[in-house]
Formats: C-alpha cells, structure tokens, sequence
C-alpha cells in the first residue's frame, strides 16, 4: 500500500503525460481535426508561455513557497515591452530591462518573505494588487498596440519549416533548468528546503537566499512570458496575465510539484502547462463554451490538490506510527 | 578510558567555559565548563528541562550565548550559524533525523558540500565500505527505517569529515539490534579520535560506551568525571536535586491510605498498547491520584491521548466505572466522564485571544443552554472558578493569552472539571508555572481527591509525584516498568525506574 502510494507520487510526470494523451484521444474522438498534425503543433506552440510561468512557479513551489504575483508581473513587464518596442527602442535594450523588471519585483517578494517573514501567500498576493495598479497608472488604462509586423512575426519563426523557434527556445530552457535542479551541486537546495526546512539550515544551507533566489527566478520567467506574450498576442491590455497566476499553479500541481514542497521537476510541471493550455483549445474542439475553462483548471486544482493532501497525510500519520512503535519493540527484542 | 593519562598533556578538541545561556527571564545554562578530548565519548545526562539540548544546539550554532566562550582546538570559535559549526568540523544528529524524504540517501548526505559530486561520490562509497554499512545509495529516504536515517545522519557528518560529533539519544527509535550495531560504530569512530558527545536517557548506555559522563541538571553540571569512578547509584543521586530526599510520600505520612479492597478502580485500563506504548495495565481508584513517572519519550502522553480517545488503540481495553470507552470519540468519552488536561496549553488548551469565562465553558458549551448559551450560567460557573482557585484576574471577562502561566493552567483546569469528570488525567499540570501557582495546583488536584474523583497525574518533576501520589507506576520504552505502593515511594525509586535500572533487592531500606 505505502509502496504503491509513493510510486504514485513519485510517478507523476509519468502519469500527467498519461492524463495529456486520454484528453487529445478523447477530444479527437469527438473531432479527429484535433489531432491533425497541425493543430497539435499549434496546441504545443500555445504552451510556451505557461511553460514558462509554470517552470518559474515550481522553483517557488519546491521551497514550499507561493508566487501569485505573476500573472501581474506579465501585465507589467509585458507592457512596459511593448512600449518600449513600439517607441522603437532596440531588442537589446528591451528584452534585457524587462527581465530585470520581473527579477526585481521577484526579488522585492523574496525580501518580504524569506527575510521579514511575511506568508508567501500574502505577500505575493499584495504585490500582485499594487502591480495590477501600476499597470493602470503607466498605460493610462489604455491598451498599448500598434507593435511594429517584426516583432509580432517573430512568434511565427520556424526552424526547418514546423519547428516554433519560440518552443525551441523553451525546450531548450527547460532541459537546462531541469539539469541544474537536479545535477548541479546547489540545484537541490530548493527541493531540500521544501523538503525539511530545518534539515535545510542544519546542513548549512543559505535558507533565506535560496528561497530569495527562487522568487527572483519566478519574476524573471514571468518577465520572459511577457515578451512572449507580447509578440504571439501583439498587444498589451492593462487586464493582460490576469488569472495565468492559477494556470501556472495547476500545471505544477498537475505535473507532481507537490505544494507541500520538496517534490516535482520542471519536467512536469511544462508537462502540467501544455495540459492547462491545451484545455481551452480542446473544449473550442469539443464545441464546449470556452467559459468553462477556468472553472475547469480550478477544479483540476483542487481535485490534485486534496488528492496529494491526503496522501501526504497517510504517509506521515504511517511514519509517526513506526516512529513510535520502535521504542516500545526494542524491549520486546532484548527480551527475546 | 585507558587513553586518559597521555590526555593530559594534549590540548582539548573542545573546550566549553562558562557559557550560560536565559530564554527570557529562564535561565536554561548557567555557567558550563566541559571539555572534550580526542577520542572521548562524553555522556551527557540530566532529566527533563537540564539544558542537554540548548548547550547542544549552542554547540551548533542554532543557539548563541549569552556568556562564555568556546575553544575548538585552542581556537576560540564563533559559532553563530550552522554553517559556521560544521565549517569548525562540528556536527550534530539529531534525536529526530532531519532527512529529507523526497532525495535519494546519496543526495541528502551530499547536500550543502562545495566539492566535486564525483569526487564526493567515491569518498562516500570508500567511507561505507571503512565503516562497512550495507546502506543503498539510491535508495528514497522516506523508505529508510530510524536506524538507517540515523545512519545517513552519522555518514553526513563523516564525510564532513567532523572531529566532534553530537549525538542526541540516538538510541531512543531502536531496536536492540540496530542499538548494537550503532554502538560499534561508535566504538569505531572512538578509535579514530573523534570526540563524541553522546546525550541519552538510559544509563545502561554509558557504562557501556562512554569514557565520561556529565551530569546536567538546571542548567548546572553537578557531576563529572571517567566513568569508571561511577556507579548507577551515583548516577541517579547527581540526577536528583540536593534536597530531595526530604520531600515525603503523601502515601506514608498519612495514618491510613485508602482502603483498596472495599473500592472498584475508576479507571481500568488492561494491556492496552498503541502507538509508543505497549501492554498498559492499571487501575485508578476513586480519590486517589495514581502518579506516572517516566523520562521524555517514555510513552506517557501517548498513552494518555490514546486512553482520552485522540490516538488510535491497536490491542487491550479501557473501562471507564466497569463500562467499555475503548476507541469512543473524545466527545463521548468526556462525557462518560473522562477529561484529560495536555501538556502543552498554549498548543492544545487555551483559546489565546477569548475571555476566561468562555474558556471555562468551552468544554461544555452543548450542556449549557440548547440554541443560545445561556451566558448567566457561564458568568457564574467562571466566576465560581475563579473564586475557587484563586484565579488572579482583573474579571472574568479578561483574555486568557494576557494570564500569566500559573492563572492560565488555572483556567484549563476549571475547563476540564467544569465537565465534572470522575476520572482526570493531568500530563504535567505545573509545567512552566511560578512556585505560587504551583502550590494553588496541588491544592486544586488534593481537593479533587477529597471529592472521590480519581487522577492520574503524569509528570516528570518527580519530587511532585512523590508529594502527591497515593500509587506511582513509572513508565519505560512505553511499558510499565514497576508499581509503586505507599512507602516506596520516593524519589530514588522512581528515579531509577524511570532510566530502568531500578532493583528491588538493592533497596537500602
């Protein structure tokens, strides 16, 4: 029972690829279109920016941690972008100072909760209102459109006629992040905080900065999904990233980064993202009213949610019980 | 111990002087000196509260002094961070391995090192195969039993390379097998010098590993020296505060004690085991208050909250006045009539941030009035308690959180009897309150004996027990270990069956 119950947590990237297959196999079976192979590239193309915010998510999501924040912090730095480029300033200059502006509102979350305690949750939450203001004052409420075609088209780039250069990019971010996390000599850091936090500081690892670290990282991969969004949508609303804080979140959850921290790989959690984005596209397919589609990710949420909860709780309520019972066996074998 | 002599010339691996160290106005250390040298084992004794622990965690670095130094190595270190303790080749194991479940055995020892992970690879496997563990490297942490944890634990410090280990009652979570093989390793970390501090609560244990052994107690160490200028005798009379051989067993001063064949027990709890304890038989008597010694651990509170109905019971039974309560709810239990006040208040008792008056009443809110409470009845019971335990309050309608402790374990104890139980257990009912409170606590518990109600008073102040208890059963690895009748009660019995080395030919009476 234990046994399959772990596998069963450990196995999720396994079983979200699973869960990705039976929803394209059911949404072809009731419109073989969608799986034409240019509706899946598409679909997969679709993805790249909640693979983003979802692979920013689970480095705060590992250390246990919370960043609602960046679906603001797409708004803000996506706009600040788009004005920039439609002024006509260079990439060069752009695509640098806009991921500083996510690292630095990721890092002014960090400050308040690894160093003045603040919950996670409140304080990424209250970043999050004052950024949704900010977006207001600086675009005047208005949209910003009017891009220049070039960077607009830059979404559409392909490499050897289908390959998204956009979804090249991100895989290849992926794998890298992927391979830090859980090769490089700090890259488990986050997962050991989110694992046992005092565990953590006992071996000497930087617990404050670390958990620093992993909010600056979330603002910056927001920051990057809001030049993407930039570019595919091509313009910017002050309501822009509005709610993609709960997608992001899902995708982790659904890709097994556990909330609980500790657990889960960027794998997973891009795996979590394609599913999220693929939602919306299905239930076009399916004819369904695409209201639905935050209803659905919600329940998704909380349905993994619970499930993963009571799963943790089995487990400790199983370790505390051997825990116990050791100390009353060892007279029974002195005994013997 | 038969390195003590070429010891003296050598410097001290580490040397503690005076450090002393206060939570608040609690003075937790006052004034350690210790010194350990290469290859020492030092067993760190003491009861419930000495200050083992915080010299430890200052040893650390979680903790900082208040006062003394500490030289390592005739360095004298700064240990503010842990970082810096295990930078100084200190480590400590934990009571409770600090794993993390989630990571392979191989990641949580390699964590936090700032060397190659292939070059820390072979020196792991070439460290397994010298202390010679069968221990799978890839193996998930959270499949690992206690003892396998604690070796992951010992083998992070190894491969730190640490001169001075810590080891916080490692044996407390083993077997008696895993207990021996854990004692040859440290037998073999011992021939290699490193010097280990070794904090445990069975005396057995020292005889049989350490080199010398220090006496904690109240933040004082009151004893020192080689262990083989000690007995057990010894140790138990260092463990005991000086005067207490005077405190009396209520039991015997009294003429008579209480007629056991003329009453049925209150309370019949028969080979109970759960989860910490195992095979629990006692009674307790209506108007007697049985004591439960035991040291931290020892299974007490566990077997109170599995009695209470709050933790699962996997064998035996408890009766309650001859009626089955074994695996009811704790609403139905309370009202059968059984109430239990926790150890921990502020976690488990008080309602911080509401009056007095409705703490007193909470535990029996659905008794008073059906829709609405009926708040006369609630001004009245609360002020009746007050009245009665001399509960300093500015009125009833204070805040609990803005008590003092003694007044707020008052409060909790007005809770539980304003159920008007005819059983109570007390797990450590004066706990962190001032000698005043204290003396209002007896009083309260002496006069709920007066009125036939029968306690079962756990704690591990044993002077306490002692002053209070008509019977004591003391507690071991969550067993009743003795039973305790009248005139045998004292502190020197129970002491010594509490670290399970009481013998009964041996008694000087």
């Amino acid at each position: 029972m234990k046994k399959t119950l772990q596998k069963l947590l450990h196995g999720r990237e396994i079983s979200a690829v699973g869960f990705l297959i039976a929803m394209f196999l059911v949404a072809g079976l009731v419109n073989p279109e969608f799986l034409a192979p240019d509706n899946l590239l598409l679909t997969l193309n679709g993805s790249v920016m909640y693979i983003l915010l979802a692979v920013g998510s689970s480095f705060v999501i590992v250390t246990s941690d919370i960043d609602v924040s960046i679906g603001a912090n797409l708004g803000l730095t996506g706009a600040m972008a788009a004005t920039l480029i439609r002024d006509g300033v260079s990439l060069m200059i752009v695509i640098p100072a806009t991921l500083l502006l996510g690292a630095a509102i990721g890092l002014i979350n960090g400050i308040g909760v690894a160093k003045l305690n603040v919950p996670a949750i409140i304080m990424t939450l209250g970043t999050n209102g004052i950024i949704r203001g900010f977006i207001y004052i600086y675009t005047k409420g208005k949209w910003v459109e009017n891009l220049p075609d070039f960077f607009k088209q830059y979404s559409q780039l392909t490499l050897i006629g289908f390959v998204n250069v956009f979804l090249l990019i991100t895989a290849i971010i992926v794998t890298l992040v992927y391979l830090y996390l859980s090769k490089a000599k700090k890259g488990k850091y986050f997962a050991a905080i989110g694992d046992n936090v005092s565990g953590a500081a006992l071996i000497g690892i930087p617990v404050p900065r670390t958990r620093m670290i992993a909010f600056v990282l979330s603002g910056t991969f927001a920051a990057l999904a809001g030049l993407v969004f930039v570019s595919k949508v091509g313009f910017v609303s002050p309501m822009a990233g509005n709610g993609y804080e709960m997608k992001a979140i899902a995708a982790c959850v659904l890709g097994g980064v556990s909330l609980s921290g500790g657990m889960g790989s960027v794998i997973g959690a891009s795996i979590g993202a394609i599913i999220m984005s693929s939602i919306s596209r299905i239930l076009v397919f399916l004819k369904f009213p695409s209201d639905w589609d935050n209803t659905i990710t919600g329940i998704l949420l909380i349905v993994i949610v619970v499930a993963d909860a009571l799963i943790q709780r089995h487990l400790s309520e199983k370790a505390r019980k051997t825990r116990l019972s050791a100390r009353t066996s060892a007279q029974k074998e002195a005994a013997v | 111990m038969s390195t003590n002599k070429n010891q003296v010339s050598e410097q001290p691996m580490i040397s503690i002087r005076g450090v002393a160290k206060s939570f608040g106005s609690n003075a937790v250390l006052k004034g350690i000196n210790l010194e350990a040298y290469r290859g020492d084992v030092v067993a760190l004794i003491g009861g419930n509260g000495a200050g083992k622990s915080t010299l430890m965690k200052i040893l650390m670095g979680i903790h900082q002094q208040d006062e003394g130094e500490i030289f390592i190595a005739g360095e004298k270190a700064n240990l503010n961070t842990p970082s810096a303790a295990l930078a100084k080749g200190i480590y400590l194991v934990p009571q409770e391995p600090m794993l993390f479940p989630n990571m392979t055995v191989e990641e949580n020892i390699v964590q936090g090192f700032s060397e190659k992970r292939s070059e820390l690879h072979t020196r792991l496997v070439e460290l397994i195969k010298r202390v010679g563990w069968d221990l799978k490297l890839d193996r998930k942490a959270d499949s690992l039993s206690i003892a396998e944890q604690q070796l992951v634990e010992i083998l992070r410090g190894l491969l730190r390379n640490s001169q001075i280990l810590i080891l916080d009652e490692p044996t407390s979570a083993l077997t008696f097998n895993e207990i021996q093989s854990l004692f040859k390793v440290v037998e073999d970390l011992k021939s290699r010098g490193i010097a280990i501090f070794y904090i445990t609560h069975r005396l057995t244990e020292v005889f049989e590993i350490a080199t010398k052994v220090v006496i904690l107690r109240d933040g004082i160490i009151t004893m020192e020296g080689p262990v083989k200028d000690f007995t057990q005798e010894m140790l138990i009379k260092g463990l005991l505060p000086p005067n207490a051989q005077e405190v009396t067993a209520q039991a015997c001063s009294t003429e008579a004690g209480l007629d056991y064949s003329k009453l049925k027990p209150a309370l019949e709890v028969k080979n109970l085991s759960g989860y910490g304890f195992a095979d629990v038989n006692l009674n307790v008597y209506p108007g007697e208050i049985l004591g439960v010694a035991g040291v931290v651990g020892a299974g007490r509170t566990e077997l109170a909250i599995a009695i209470f109905g709050i933790d699962e019971v996997t064998g035996g039974s408890v009766k309650l006045d001859g009626e089955e309560i074994t695996g009811m709810n704790v609403r139905a239990i309370i009202d059968k009539g059984l109430n239990y006040v926790p150890e921990d208040r502020h976690l488990n008792a008080i309602y911080g941030i509401s009056e007095v008056s409705s703490n007193v009443t909470s535990g029996m809110l659905h008794k008073l009035g059906r829709l609405f409470i009926n708040f006369k009845a609630e001004n009245e019971l609360s002020d009746h308690y007050i009245k009665d335990f001399r509960i300093k309050v500015t009125g009833r309608d204070q805040l609990i959180g803005s008590l003092s402790g003694g007044n707020q374990q008052k409060v909790v104890l007005a809770k539980t009897l304003a159920t008007k139980p005819k059983v109570v257990i007390l797990d450590e009912p004066t706990r962190g309150i001032d000698a005043g409170a204290r003396v209002d606590v007896y009083r309260i518990i002496s006069k709920l004996k007066e009125e036939g109600v029968a306690v079962m008073l756990i704690s591990s102040d044993i002077e306490e027990v002692v002053q209070l208890s008509d019977r004591v059963v003391t507690m071991f690895q969550g067993r009743i270990n003795h039973t305790f009748e009248r005139c045998d009660i004292n502190v020197d019995n129970l002491m010594a069956a509490s670290f399970g080395v009481y013998r009964q030919e041996e008694k000087p009476q």
